[in-house]
């Protein structure tokens, strides 16, 4: 428990990865036209008649089989008459001998038969079938025909320049002029191959016709088949029984969001994201499908083309909202250019996540990036560019100036802004107006009456400062990046550099970001091919100077000295604080003794944050048989960070050490030194010059590399095999190092001047001065996977994982984890049964069960020593001994999950109606958490696996083309995802304070991160002070929050949203495209802002609800807005914290339900035949808003964002921004 | 060839990876020197302060009818089970003492293990006693007092002898007598392994002296007081024990209220044998909470007369904070704020757990049983003489007949324990000691209140037995019986 500094003499109540490894799922073509099977052989024709001419022996063929016989009429008479007789005979056999005494020989290929002239007598009678790579040798003897032709694209309805053309049976190869034309040297029968970048890539034979005419459609039509990729395989949708989904990077981006976690908001049933900071550079509270830990992380694992991409430093779950400086490094993907990214898989259920196993139980979000493509030469230029809103207090519930000194007039009658508030640390007007009364020097440049009073305090009370305006600016957000892919069937490279540039939307912070990714695929031959990737990122950024926060228990809130941070001082300042006085000069008011004002301290006071990124990938693929293919991923990743907090010696914080007026100033100001050996000195100043330089650094070194075995086989075509077995190894180390510099001069050449006594001062109070702490990660695991698919109707995986981890300390027998994972899937349109309902395009229904597991909070499986400094007040008397933190827990392990899934995937209607469904049911446990125990031992509330959670829910996504015609298009995808959970067992025993916090707190019989409130009873009739139900059913307007009598609150609800989803509309009408984006949340509850305080000072901004205020007696019957105490009141309270109370009462609660309009964005893809011949191919035009309108949020939240903790320090809300986009391909 | 090169794969890489996930998660401390164990045993000691409840179950305090409001201090006013598991409570004290002994126990473990046992040996000694102590302040307050009649069947506190590897762990209490074999089996066989050179801040450890403080106040208990006196001697050298105790009557006198505070609980002060940082309130609320010092009281215990016919010093250091809130300034705070700039954080008290004024006072005591009356007075002389305002020996000498007649008795026996135990209380005034002396001797407390009512605790009354935490039942602890 802790409690207030300060000796209290007498009542004063104390309160206290993969290229991919591509274990690409050989799909060996399952299709009835095989190509590889022989069509010669397989096909049989019977035909007998006499004197029939050619011509109709062909159509009968091709009545049988399926083939057209092309031939030129030069060639032969197809009138001619012949007799057949064929029985049962193959193509080959009818042709040889239909052909047979001509000089021709003929070729089979797709569905066509092609007569061709005979290359040479031997050749004819060896082989018919000519396969490509003979024909080199017959160049010479049989003169090429050329073929010409054009090609044009579908969807610019325009001839198409600079497209690949290329005949595969000679790899020769030319490119269309600016018309689309082309001339190229071709026999019949050869495959000429058209690629274009954007374009799907056409193959198409040469049937002898002079001209050809082509048309290339757009890329994405092309999608017959979706793969998941789950970072250790891709896996044809078809045979894939767990639960995920697939996202396309260009058709969930946010155009002008630099973090890609944002972008799934909305996106992927069951996936919530709450930004409940919009900081750059912070992560968004993610959860896939829930929670399923109660005190350890649920945030997902982020895997980036195969490799787990592991956080620079960890950052908690209540650190998140916190705003501490820390979140600034706590967005994983923080460093990924989001133009680099080719797809998101999001993997949910046991059997999709399977393959991470004990590193998978909040689920895993896979991004596979980017390559270079054969034969494709491109260059893409993508231009954001952005403005950010400023926030306007129409938007906010806030008191202005009038209103203001109203108020404060109100709290000098009271008795509370008496000169008396010059003995206080900070003030504002009445503070300036006692001050300049009683100057020290004698002059009294204000003169005490009325008159001049009222006079001073006018010109405040009409000031009505606009603290956004002054804080905030439109500012202008550029993000440049350039791709360069290129490649040949043997090698393959991209190329991606970018920028972004926010030159900030406060005036306290800006960020800078740049990156690099070179990717390159090398194809040795058949069997050997290998990738290497370099991807590097390096950031800038600034944030205003702010400190870790303090939870304070005792008064029942959050403390964060100098809190500078502008969206909170906006929030929190009386406008009747003016940033210039009547000169144009900057105004200061006094806090912590010291003069202060945010524009200065601003400038004086901020963080300077230095990230590089840099990470080096390789993969090499080995095929050893024919169906036996060995792989290898590995990456080495360095991250090294640096924050520097600057506070020069023209920072309040520095200048709050050197205040040090008056002596009523000495014994109050708690930063100047008292000298513990000589207790009746007066305190004195200990940072005479300069101010601080303080320095953080965090450093990650990470590798991680696998070696697997895949085999595939496909037996008599129906039964398909795959089996999967490697190894894993996980090496990530941290060090994090911090240093305080005590009067660094920054305007004086940067000489520090450091007083002995500050360092005495710091280390009597028990602070290192400097530390350095490290982190080790080490993982090792060995896993195989098994999946059968019969005649692709049935599917049956199935997998089994061992992971080792030092994790849980040195132990071996808590080392080590299996988990495993069986699935099966039923797809049922491939049943005879269903080939009469042609509507229906696919129907899968998939049922899966599984442990997953997670490393829990907790690394005491061997005894935990540490050492500490004693706390003892004499440095002569200190020493460095070692504690038993944690004593050993021989039965610890890791934090389990079961998983069932049942699912449904439909598609209706030539895909124009999709849906996919899923529930689950999952059961948590072995859950990590601070139990109750005998005490005995050494130890009482013990970490150790002791709590048990369930949680169910439902997944729905529905896809449409609700109009789908040339010019016109609609289409719309709603997702939708339910959660609840329960904590079924719990032995913790959480303390009042830690159940009414806004981030929620864990009791039995709860859902995990549920809200709780104190019962709030009414106002108190005498004075106006809210009353409540305190710790023992009372009421009371004292309650004693560290009190773990909990049965008196009231359960307010979850913290983390039970319903969540989004819907998305897409407008097409020719080169146009409208989306509008909404999403969506429900059933959890928010705590308000904490607006009432015991005392308000004259810097205070008060919100509009104190207008309703009670104000005298009998008012209670009225409202529930508490009264402003009297002086003599607030002195009655003995300790007690009734304002604090009424923020964490039933009363100041709202629901967290929104729909907010996420984005409304409109693309114009511009066509014109001008721009092709200036060698541009393609150019998109996007204007798109970002969150523009918070459509619905409870009334109660009165501007208040439901998603944002507005808890100061580095946090930000979610800007409203709108961005042009530009697209160029080139 | 090729397979046996994959057999040495195999076994190269089961042997690598053992190597590779023993590395540490953190970098914790591994006890693997006799220095580590040292530093292991700074935290052998019960790191929480007894004073708030034994002063105020005690005699020392009355209800003043206003004041702060602390269960710590009202419970056991009104002899009632304290319900607060936090700072200055029962129970924080209990899981305090068993810390400590997890601590003791683990370095035993590493002790005994070591291939070099000898090199230990000193570490062994401190461990011992340190564990030793905690038991034995556990069993004087959580089972009844020792009494050679009863010890074999009052159940005792669970005496721990091992590091506890399993959440939860069964216990068993058998009884007081085997608590005090087991004590004085861990403190003789410890004591003569202590080595005070080991020690790089002496006061915060078990050295010889306060081994042997602690001795004396076991075998006190244990009423062997032969053995009282024998330890009692080895804490002052050549018997100076005016030397060791606090100059009241030269430097004390002298101090402001705010000096006073910072040198009562400091290292230098020889009086202090053993000192240990608490968390604790104490310093901040024993002067204003409403059962406590009071006006009736301190006289009672401070300006009264006294046998040596002399004035205590005392008086001169006795402040008042508010009304009727009397202290001496000698329970100081010490605050260790959150962060650096922070309001809040954890009151620290740093509390002397033996000085030599009290194995003075043991040795006294012991020769009162003994018998010995002249060491009684020589003793008793020696400290009037610190601590008597003006002190002339020629005045405040201490005789035989002075204690007949001041105690109005003829048993010079008698006489002289109430001297003993006169001074001790008013020595101890505000630190929580007199309460041992009430169990030792079986006082009952007689506690008025404001309200009306007036509580007894009986010489035998169930509740002079602090009562066992509630979740100790969840290791097969019994309470004690209400």
């Amino acid at each position: 428990m802790r409690f207030p500094s300060g000796r209290c003499s007498n009542n004063i109540r104390v309160m206290k990865l993969f290229w991919i490894s591509i274990s690409i799922m050989v799909i060996l073509s399952t299709l009835p036209l095989s190509v590889l099977a022989d069509p010669a052989q397989e096909f049989k024709v019977t035909i007998r008649s006499k004197r029939t001419a050619l011509s109709e022996v062909f159509s009968e063929i091709r009545r049988q089989t399926g083939f057209v016989v092309f031939y030129s009429n030069d060639l032969f008479n197809d009138k001619e008459k012949i007799s057949v007789n064929f029985i049962e005979a193959g193509l080959d056999e009818v042709m040889r001998n239909l052909l047979r005494g001509r000089p021709l020989g003929y070729k089979i290929a797709e569905n066509f038969i092609i007569i061709i002239k005979a290359i040479d007598k031997k050749k004819e009678s060896k082989a018919s079938i000519v396969s490509p790579a003979p024909r080199v040798t017959s160049i010479d003897t049989i003169p090429d025909k050329q073929l010409k032709g054009k090609v044009t694209g579908k969807e610019e309805d325009a001839p198409l320049g600079q497209v690949s053309v290329e005949n595969l049976s000679d790899h020769k190869g030319v490119f269309t002029n600016g018309k689309g034309e082309f001339v190229i040297n071709a026999q019949p029968g050869d495959s000429i191959r058209f690629s274009y970048v954007g374009k799907a890539p056409r193959v198409i034979i040469f049937k002898g016709q002079s001209f050809l005419s082509v048309e290339l459609n757009n890329e994405e039509e092309r999608v017959l088949s979706e793969v998941i990729v789950t970072g250790f395989q891709n896996i044809d949708k078809n045979k894939f029984a767990g639960a995920a989904a697939h996202l396309k990077a260009d058709e969930i981006k946010l155009q002008g969001v630099a973090d890609v976690s944002r972008m799934l908001e909305g996106r992927a049933a069951g996936v919530s994201i709450q930004n409940v900071s919009g900081t750059f550079g912070t992560a968004p509270k993610i959860r896939v499908r829930g929670a399923t830990s109660i005190n350890g992380d649920n945030k997902p694992l982020w895997v980036v083309d195969g490799v787990v991409l592991e956080d620079i430093v960890n950052i908690s779950n209540d650190q998140l909202s916190s705003g501490d400086p820390t979140t600034l490094l706590g967005s994983a993907v923080a460093g990924l250019n989001a133009n680099d990214i080719e797809s998101f898989d999001i993997l949910k259920d046991a059997s999709a996540t399977a393959l991470y196993g004990a590193r998978a139980m909040n689920g895993v979000v896979v991004i596979t990036t980017k390559r270079g493509k054969a034969g494709r030469f491109s260059v893409n230029y993508t231009g954001n560019y952005s403005t950010q809103f400023k926030p306007v207090y129409n938007d906010y519930n806030i008191m202005n100036s009038a209103e203001q000194m109203s108020m404060l007039a109100e709290l000098e009658r009271k008795g509370i802004l008496s000169p008396n508030v010059l003995d206080r640390p900070n003030n504002g007007v009445y503070g300036k107006m006692y001050d300049l009364m009683n100057a020290v020097d004698g002059s009294f440049p204000l003169e005490n009456t009325q008159e001049s009073r009222k006079a001073f305090l006018t010109r405040y009370a009409m000031a009505n400062t606009d603290w956004f305006d002054v804080l905030f600016r439109n500012n202008f957000v550029q993000e440049h990046s350039i791709s360069i892919s290129t490649g040949t069937e043997k090698s393959q490279s991209y190329f991606s550099t970018s920028y972004y540039g926010d030159n900030g939307w406060t005036i306290a912070d800006r960020v800078k970001r740049y990156t690099l990714n070179y990717r390159n695929n090398y194809k040795f031959n058949d069997r050997l091919s290998s990738g290497f990737a370099t991807v590097g990122s390096v950031r800038q950024q600034r944030a205003p100077g702010a400190l870790a926060r303090n939870s304070n228990p005792v008064e029942g809130k959050f403390d964060r000295d100098f809190d500078i941070n502008p969206f909170s001082y906006a929030l929190n300042t009386s406008r009747t604080i003016t940033p210039y006085d009547k000169n144009g000069n900057l105004e200061y008011f006094r806090r912590n003794f010291a003069p202060f004002n945010i524009i200065s301290e601003l400038d004086n006071n901020y963080l300077d944050l230095n990230l590089i990124d840099l990470r080096l990938q390789g993969d090499v693929s080995y095929k050893i048989f024919k169906d036996l293919k060995y792989e290898f991923v590995g990456a080495i990743r360095y991250v090294k960070s640096s924050r520097e907090h600057i506070i020069t010696e023209h920072a309040n914080m520095a200048e709050a050490y050197r205040a040090a007026g008056t002596a009523t100033i000495k014994r109050n100001n708690k930063f100047l030194y008292r000298d513990p050996d000589d207790p009746e000195a007066q305190p004195v100043v200990v940072l005479p010059y300069g101010g601080f330089y303080n320095r953080t650094e965090d450093m990650l070194q990470n590798y991680d590399f696998r070696n697997s075995l895949t085999y595939t086989k496909v037996l008599r075509d129906k039964h398909n095999i795959n089996i999967l077995a490697g190894q894993q190894v996980k090496y990530a180390d941290r060090q994090r190092f911090s240093n305080t510099g005590y009067g660094y001069q920054y305007d004086n050449g940067g000489t520090p001047f450091v007083d002995y006594r500050i360092l005495k001062q710091t280390i009597e109070n028990n602070f290192p001065y400097y530390g350095m702490s490290r982190d080790y990660d080490r993982f090792v695991a060995f896993y195989a996977s098994g999946n059968y698919t019969y005649d692709l109707k049935y599917n049956l995986t199935g997998t089994i994982r061992y992971d080792g981890s030092n994790r849980l300390g040195q132990s071996k027998k808590a080392r080590w984890l299996p988990t495993w994972s069986v699935a099966g899937s039923w797809n049922v349109e491939q049943e005879a049964f269903m080939q009469n309902v042609p509507w229906t395009d696919y129907l899968t229904v998939r049922a899966s069960y599984g442990l997953t597991a997670s490393m829990g909070p907790a690394t005491n499986s061997s005894i935990v020593l540490k050492n500490i400094n004693t706390r003892r007040p004499y440095l002569t008397e200190v020493e460095s001994v070692i504690n038993l933190a944690n004593l050993e827990n021989s039965d610890l392990t890791w934090e389990k999950l079961y998983t069932t899934n049942l699912g449904l995937d439909a598609g209706f209607f030539k895909r124009r109606l999709t849906m996919s469904l899923d529930v689950y049911q999952r059961r948590s446990f072995d859950l990590i958490s601070l139990i109750k125990t005998s005490g005995i031992g050494g130890e009482t509330p013990k970490a150790a696996n002791y709590a048990d959670m369930e949680s169910k829910g439902l997944e729905l996504l529905v896809g449409g083309e609700v109009i789908k015609q040339k010019n016109w298009g609609w289409k719309v995808n709603c997702t939708f995802g339910y959660n609840t959970t329960r904590i079924t067992n719990a032995r913790n025993n959480p303390l009042i304070f830690d159940l009414v916090v806004a981030e929620g707190g864990n009791r039995q019989g709860y859902p995990v991160r549920s809200l709780f409130s104190l019962n709030y009873k009414g106002l108190d009739h005498r004075t106006g002070k809210p009353t409540f139900a305190d710790q023992t059913g009372k009421v009371s307007s004292d309650v004693y929050l560290q009190d773990d009598n909990i049965n008196y609150l009231v359960h307010e609800g979850p913290v983390d949203p039970t319903i969540t989803g989004g819907f998305s509309n897409t407008f097409t009408y020719k080169s146009f495209s409208l989306n509008i984006f909404l999403t969506y949340q429900a059933g959890n509850r928010i705590r308000l802002y904490p607006a009432f305080q015991t005392n308000y000072s004259d810097l205070d901004a008060m919100p509009r609800e104190f207008l309703d205020r009670w104000i005298m007696p009998g008012d209670e019957k009225y409202t529930d807005v508490p009264s402003i105490l009297d002086a003599f009141t607030q002195a009655q309270l003995g300790g007690a914290y009734p304002y604090n109370n009424y923020n964490y009462s039933t009363q100041r609660v709202a629901k967290g339900d929104f729909i907010r309009l996420k984005t409304v964005s409109l693309t114009y893809n511009l066509q014109s035949g001008w721009f092709k011949k200036a060698g541009v191919n393609n150019l998109l035009l996007t204007a798109a808003a970002t969150n523009p309108w918070l459509i619905y949020a409870d009334d109660k939240l009165k501007g208040q964002d439901p998603e944002f903790f507005n808890s100061g320090g580095v946090a930000q809300p979610i800007q409203k921004q709108v961005t042009l986009s530009l697209k160029v391909g080139i | 060839m090729k397979k046996y090169s994959i057999y040495f794969l195999v076994i190269l890489l089961s042997v690598g990876c053992k190597k590779f996930l023993e590395q540490p998660p953190d970098n914790r401390a591994v006890l693997n020197t006799p220095e580590k164990v040292s530093q292991l045993l700074g935290t052998a000691y019960p790191q929480a302060n007894y004073m708030a409840f034994t002063e105020s179950i005690s005699d020392n305090v009355a209800d003043k009818g206003i004041g702060g409001l602390y269960r710590t201090n009202i419970d056991p006013y009104n002899f009632k089970d304290v319900s607060s598991n936090q700072q200055d409570s029962p129970e924080f004290y209990w899981n305090a003492c068993y810390a400590a002994i997890a601590a003791a126990n683990q370095a035993l473990e590493v002790c005994s293990k070591a291939s070099n046992p000898e090199s230990y040996a000193a570490q062994k000694g401190e461990a011992l006693v340190c564990r030793a102590y905690a038991h034995f302040m556990l069993v004087t307050f959580f089972s009844k007092v020792f009494d050679p009649a009863t010890a074999g069947s009052d159940p005792g506190i669970p005496y721990v002898l091992k590091p506890e590897k399993v959440v939860f762990e069964q216990y068993e209490r058998k009884t007081v007598q085997y608590v005090y074999e087991m004590i004085e089996k861990d403190l003789t066989e410890g004591l003569p392994l202590i080595d005070d050179k080991q020690y790089k801040v002496p006061r915060y450890h078990f050295t010889r002296a306060a081994a042997h403080a602690f001795a004396s106040r076991f075998y006190l208990f244990k009423r062997q007081y032969a053995k009282v006196v024998e330890h009692a001697s080895k804490v002052f050298p050549n018997d100076n024990v005016i030397a060791m105790l606090r100059p009241w009557n030269t430097e004390y006198r002298v101090l402001t209220y705010n000096e006073l505070w910072a040198r009562y609980a400091k290292a230098t002060e020889s009086a202090n044998l053993l000192l240990v940082e608490t968390p604790s309130l104490w310093a901040r609320n024993y002067v204003g909470v409403r059962y406590g010092l009071d006006a009736t009281k301190s006289n009672e215990i401070l300006l009264a007369p006294n046998v040596s016919g002399g004035t205590w010093i005392f008086r001169y250091q006795l402040y008042t904070g508010g009304t009727n809130n009397y202290f001496i300034p000698k329970v100081n705070e010490y605050f260790v704020r959150e962060s650096v700039n922070a309001e809040i954080g954890w009151p620290y008290v740093m509390v002397p757990l033996f000085t030599a004024e009290e194995v003075m006072f043991n040795r006294a005591e012991a020769n009162v049983f003994l018998n010995n009356i002249t060491n009684v007075l020589g003793d008793l002389n020696a400290y009037a003489s610190t601590r008597i305002y003006n002190y002339s020996p020629a005045l405040h000498t201490i005789t035989e007949s002075r204690i007949k007649s001041f105690y109005r008795t003829g048993n010079a026996q008698q006489g002289a324990l109430a001297a003993v135990l006169d001074f001790k209380r008013a020595e101890f005034v505000q630190e929580g000691m007199r309460w041992f002396d009430l169990l030792r001797h079986k006082v009952p407390v007689v506690h008025a209140t404001v309200e009306g009512p007036t509580f007894t605790l009986g010489a035998n009354d169930p509740m002079r037995v602090f009562q066992i935490p509630d979740v100790a039942k969840l290791a097969g602890i019994a309470q004690n019986p209400r």
